[in-house]
């Protein structure tokens, strides 16, 4: 009877083991993702959403997604104070400076043993041995670099219709810009008798160390002077601050010109990026840089469109400065690193990640990109992407309401040609134009741009704060005419920066950027 | 000798009874305490541990305690900035900015609350001084670019409209610091009131009736009754505020400022945000603090003692 129940017993408690056992097993991993959505404007997908249940049930994973804020800034930020606290999540999103700084604390997994364990990824995503180079510290990989945004994205646009009413042609110089800039401004192309446009529109949009000082929106009239960018990358002999080219100083000095003569929007320093937008949609603005995709696409077109019907923005070449030369912008091989943390290895969670990632590079790819087949699209007789036929239209990958559920869009994309012909629509206008945005990306491509991707690799200094604000504040005041700009306060401004580093700066700039090999 | 002395002091136990049966006597003055008391060592005496930082080279690898020790190099990386002295300057110049004419207006609202006799008059401008303050910096950000836009700010369209030309209020270093006090003022100076009269509310009513039997007219009563009996509120407030001289109001700077007027825009918090938080230097960020922190206690130990001295009240 003893034996027995020993017997019983024992049988009982492996059974409880197998159980419990099972149960374990079955429990799904939990990875978190941070990760930049899509759309700044969206929330992240909801809870029901397809991709979590399916992640679940075929990956064993439980996904616990957090979109990063909009803001460059407000990123570092929150991935600053998880890093402080050693808190990072399993895998999130990170630009290069940020990168550098977590491997440098150690706080970051080498990602080249990951990357074996998913092969279709690794073959998809990180097949550019120049990206991939963006993501190594000290000659190891510790991140992932996926494809970036779309190369070329920003472009030189101008109102067509108000060219048209004033009869002017696009101007093709930089002095051709002034003086249709300056006939936007004061002659009235709106024709609302209010003296309430500016010929040119910009903010200062800066992100790091390749775009302080003006930012971006003004490459094109740096770029006329063969400035774009903070940092002239394209040989070993001219490697440096651009400001340090006489070239700098002219490109300034026509800034400052446009400025006093009141032809670029005075709030031009204090405007942020969502204000800007907002004033060229209120017709403020005829020449600027801008992205393609906020300009044209047809979530992004309607609030201009429906105050100028009659209105049309076209790309146009940047303008040509006196030496004959011209450009977009600078031109990265762009990436957006992921990274895994140590924290999430040491877990033991590194298979789970490896699964999660390549599943998005494989049998997740449509789903992150456009949603679920039948549901939010369909395809078409030679598997392009459509939306005929969906049982609810209203569930089209295409409506705007359906953002929130492609926000993991940036974990799957590869910028083929079956990805952009359908997020990059053509639409109607209310006047009835059709407006094709792939076309005026397509234009900005044929465009003259200024090779930057060595600049990437370049990191801050020390005092970066205090080197920034020096570099950004000088440049914007001598913009502004608030500080005087002659060759002695330029000489004045050289030397202060060379107080603060910059030579030291520009020698170990070079140094990485040879290290890698980037420097012809 | 020895059995003497243990005679003629207090047992042990007997003091630990006394004591237990003093906090038991008082146990609903102890209960409210717990939870202050809880908060002041969870929020302010725990992180404490963490300030060590300030004087390590922070790895969050490492943690607080792992990490090396580096002197005083953090301190030595503030010091060193070619802005410090804008920084200093411009931080303590808009502490006090807002420390003059906040409490003044602070106290002058509640004054006219506390005097008006019209009760729906009292709510209504109570209720529009208050709701400022629960505005964020960001919306205010929208209403000042509204008033002062250089292209199309309710200002500009009037000095336009009047022939003097357009000025870059938001732009400008010489009318930016006014935008901050100002736009400070309007929205604290509400919510600085309660305090004041809450203290206006505690002042004898047989003090008014007797002056008025006197033949006191209103300024004389408010000149001898009202401010010296609000006057250990003042002290208190401005003490306070006098602590926290380094804290210029980073949500608000940080929110208003802009390239052109960082001259007179940037205080020690933005600075640290760029240089501490941005570039992921904590121990930077810790040692400042810690810096601003000593400078806040040494004023206030400075100030208490000349208060008590001149108003005859301080803090403690």
């Amino acid at each position: 009877m003893n034996k027995f129940k020993a017997q019983a017993f024992l049988a009982l408690a492996l059974a409880l083991c197998v159980v419990i056992g099972a149960g374990a097993q079955a429990k799904p991993v939990e990875i978190e993702l941070w990760i930049t959505g899509t759309a700044s404007e969206a929330g992240p997908p909801p809870a029901d959403w397809a991709g979590y249940r399916i992640v679940r049930e075929t990956l064993g994973i439980e996904l616990k997604l957090s979109l990063l804020p909009t803001t460059f800034t407000d990123q570092d930020m929150k991935i600053n104070a998880a890093a402080a606290a050693n808190r990072l999540p399993d895998i999130l999103h990170v630009n290069r400076d940020v990168f550098i700084k977590l491997a440098k604390q150690g706080l970051l997994a080498p990602t080249d043993e990951l990357m074996k364990k998913m092969p279709v990824r690794t073959k998809t995503h990180y097949d550019d041995p120049l990206r991939n180079k963006l993501a190594m510290y000290k000659g190891r990989m510790y991140g992932l670099p996926d494809p970036g945004k779309m190369p070329m994205t920003d472009g030189w646009v101008i109102r067509k219709d108000w060219l048209a009413k004033l009869g002017l042609q696009p101007p093709k110089t930089i002095e051709d810009f002034y003086q249709v800039a300056k006939a936007f401004t004061l002659n009235d192309p709106d024709g609302n008798g209010k003296n309430d446009t500016y010929g040119f529109g910009a903010f200062i949009e800066t992100s790091d160390i390749t775009n302080w000082g003006l930012g971006v929106r003004f490459d094109p009239i740096l770029g006329a002077y063969g400035v774009a960018g903070v940092w002239d990358v394209t040989g070993a002999k001219n490697f440096g601050l651009n400001v340090r080219k006489p070239e700098f100083y002219d490109a300034i000095q026509f800034v400052a010109r446009l400025n006093k003569d009141g032809l670029i929007d005075p709030d031009w320093t204090t405007l942020k990026k969502d204000e800007f937008r907002a004033r060229w949609k209120q017709g403020k603005y005829g020449i600027m840089r801008e992205n393609f995709a906020a300009l044209s696409t047809v979530a992004n077109y309607p609030a201009f469109d429906k105050n100028f019907p009659d209105g049309e923005w076209i790309p146009i070449p940047p303008p040509v400065g006196p030496k004959g030369k011209s450009s977009e912008g600078m031109l990265y091989v762009d990436t957006r690193i992921h990274v895994v943390s140590k924290r999430a290895i040491d877990a033991g969670k590194g298979d789970a990640v490896a699964r999660l990632l390549e599943w998005f590079a494989t049998d997740g790819y449509a789903l992150a990109m456009f949603g679920e087949k039948g549901v939010n699209y369909t395809l078409d007789a030679d598997g392009n992407i459509s939306t005929a036929g969906l049982p609810d239209p209203d569930k089209s990958y295409a409506k705007s309401a359906m953002v929130p559920i492609l926000q993991l869009r940036n974990l799957a994309s590869v910028n083929s040609d079956w990805e952009l012909l359908p997020r990059y629509v053509p639409h109607k206008t209310l006047n009835g134009r059709t407006i094709r945005p792939l076309e005026i990306w397509r234009y900005f491509t044929t465009q003259p741009w200024t090779e930057a991707t060595a600049a990437l690799l370049i990191e801050p200094p020390a005092n970066k704060a205090d080197f920034e604000r020096f570099y950004t504040e000088n440049l914007v005041k001598f913009a502004l005419g608030q500080q005087a700009l002659t060759p002695a306060s330029w000489k004045a401004f050289l030397a202060g920066l060379d107080k603060l580093g910059a030579k030291e700066l520009e020698k170990s700039a070079k140094a990485k950027v040879e290290e890698a090999g980037l420097l012809k | 000798m020895g059995r003497s002395r243990i005679e003629s002091s207090t047992p042990p136990g007997r003091t630990l009874t006394r004591r237990l049966s003093h906090a038991w006597k008082f146990r609903g003055m102890y209960g409210m305490a717990i939870l202050p008391v809880a908060f002041f060592l969870v929020i302010r005496y725990l992180p404490l541990w963490n300030a060590q930082i300030a004087f390590k080279d922070f790895s969050p690898l490492d943690g607080v305690w792992g990490s090396p020790w580096n002197g005083f190099s953090n301190f030595a990386a503030f010091f060193r900035s070619p802005y410090l002295v804008p920084l200093i300057r411009n931080t303590v110049l808009y502490s006090l900015a807002k420390l003059a004419l906040g409490v003044p207006a602070a106290i002058l609202l509640a004054l006219g609350l506390y005097e008006t006799g019209h009760r729906m008059l009292r709510r209504v401008v109570q209720t529009l001084a208050y709701l400022p303050h629960f505005l964020s910096w960001i919306i205010l950000h929208g209403i000042l670019l509204g008033l002062f836009s250089a292209s199309e700010g309710l200002f500009n369209e009037i000095n336009r409209a009047s022939g003097i030309g357009t000025i870059n209020y938001m732009g400008d270093p010489a009318t930016f610091p006014f935008i901050v006090v100002f736009s400070d003022l309007w929205k604290e100076m509400g919510w600085g009131a309660i305090v004041f009269l809450a203290a206006l509310m505690g002042i004898d009513p047989a003090l008014f009736e007797s002056a008025q039997v006197e033949g006191a007219s209103r300024l004389q009563q408010v000149r001898y009754i009202t401010l010296p009996g609000i006057l250990d509120v003042i002290v208190v407030v401005v003490l306070l505020r006098i602590g926290t001289i380094l804290d210029a109001g980073f949500h608000q700077l940080f929110v208003l400022y802009s390239v052109p007027v960082l001259d007179v825009g940037d205080i020690i918090d933005t600075w640290v945000y760029r240089q501490g938080i941005l570039n992921a230097d904590y121990s930077i960020a810790t040692a400042v603090g810690l810096f601003k922190g000593l400078i806040g206690l040494s004023f206030l130990l400075v100030f208490n003692r000349l208060a008590k001295r001149i108003a005859g009240s301080g803090l403690y």
